[in-house]
């Protein structure tokens, strides 16, 4: 065998695969911890999400909304820190912001004023619940 | 009727892989799993750290699935991965750096000529054997041996010439019959 025809011989021997009496075995390894991390990423992303809401939904509970032909205001309520109330305000209108821009913020005002205090709480609070799981699985996917 | 795992091609697998596809993703470790764990004992790593990183290298591979465009093979791809995650294992080690004695190992071919890749690697230093296993088996360009390896270019390329020079040395006596598999127990 010459110098130049063994580089090619080189590579189709280490193109033969080897035969592993075990085979089976290390699928199997591979596929078990295939489905613990994702078993794990399952857990981690319904904690995530769960504190989440839970955390959205205490600092909504302490907003009080005020809806009329003067616009959207939200005040802090009593018991809930200064900080996530203003975050809860905050987001508010930034929803409410982004509904103007779009030429919504008339209608969904409307549409808004005709439901009822709790309707309004519970329609708000499963918006940032789902922007909050939205965000969360981003994030993951990401890492 | 859905079409049989079997009768896929790797990049149709890996594209339903990617989109979370365990089965299909199973169906490729079947396939190229013993490549890969052959691969990394070749490169001269033990059969357990081999398994461990082979197996480490498939958990990565199902993560970055959606990477895969089938330009080259799956298994050339896999097996790049898990060079570099052995590599990066035993670079803490700064373990390929140094030169380690080489054994004085037996003709890597057999009364009927057939040849035992495995056996002849034995008889190259562990910077040798890597360089030549991560050029001819990994597929890696030797800058590419040079930056994972954080080595010099030269000093891969000279690594790989003698390890050719030694492997040749070894596979030379006797009929070669380059089509017989080796079998790892």
């Amino acid at each position: 065998m010459s110098a130049d025809e063994f580089d090619p011989a080189i590579e189709r021997l280490f193109a033969q695969t080897p035969h592993f009496a075990d085979s089976a075995f290390f699928e199997a390894d591979v596929a078990a911890r295939l489905n613990k991390a994702s078993r794990v990423r399952s857990i981690a992303l319904s904690a995530a999400g769960l504190a989440g809401g839970l955390i959205a939904v205490r600092e909504l509970l302490g907003v009080d909304f005020q809806l009329g032909p003067d616009g959207f205001t939200a005040h802090a309520g009593g018991g809930v820190d200064s900080a996530g109330a203003q975050a809860g305000i905050q987001g508010g209108l930034a929803v409410q912001s982004l509904l103007e821009r779009s030429g919504l913020g008339d209608a969904a005002l409307s549409a808004m004023g005709s439901m009822g205090g709790m309707q309004m709480f519970w329609a708000t609070a499963g918006v940032l619940v789902a922007l909050l799981a939205a965000g969360v699985v981003k994030l993951s996917q990401q890492i | 009727m859905a079409q049989p795992l079997r009768d896929m091609h790797d990049v149709e697998l890996a594209g339903l892989a990617a989109g979370g596809g365990r089965r299909e993703f199973g169906e490729l470790v079947r396939r190229h799993g013993s490549a890969v764990r052959g691969l990394l004992r070749r490169m001269g790593a033990q059969p357990a750290l081999a398994d461990d990183v082979a197996q480490d290298a498939f958990l990565l591979a199902f993560e970055k699935c959606a990477e895969f465009r089938g330009e080259g093979t799956f298994a050339a791809w896999i097996k790049r991965i898990a060079a570099r995650l052995y590599l990066k294992r035993i670079s803490k080690e700064a373990r390929y750096v140094a030169e380690t004695e080489t054994e004085d190992a037996a003709p890597a071919v057999d009364s009927i000529g057939r040849v035992d890749l495995d056996e002849a690697l034995r008889g190259l230093s562990e910077a040798e054997r890597l360089c030549v296993s991560l050029c001819h088996g990994a597929g890696l360009s030797h800058p590419e041996i040079a930056a994972a390896m954080n080595l010099p270019l030269g000093t891969v390329k000279s690594h790989v010439k003698r390890g050719l020079d030694k492997l040749r040395a070894r596979l030379q006596p006797g009929p070669v019959a380059i089509g017989s598999a080796s079998h790892v127990g």
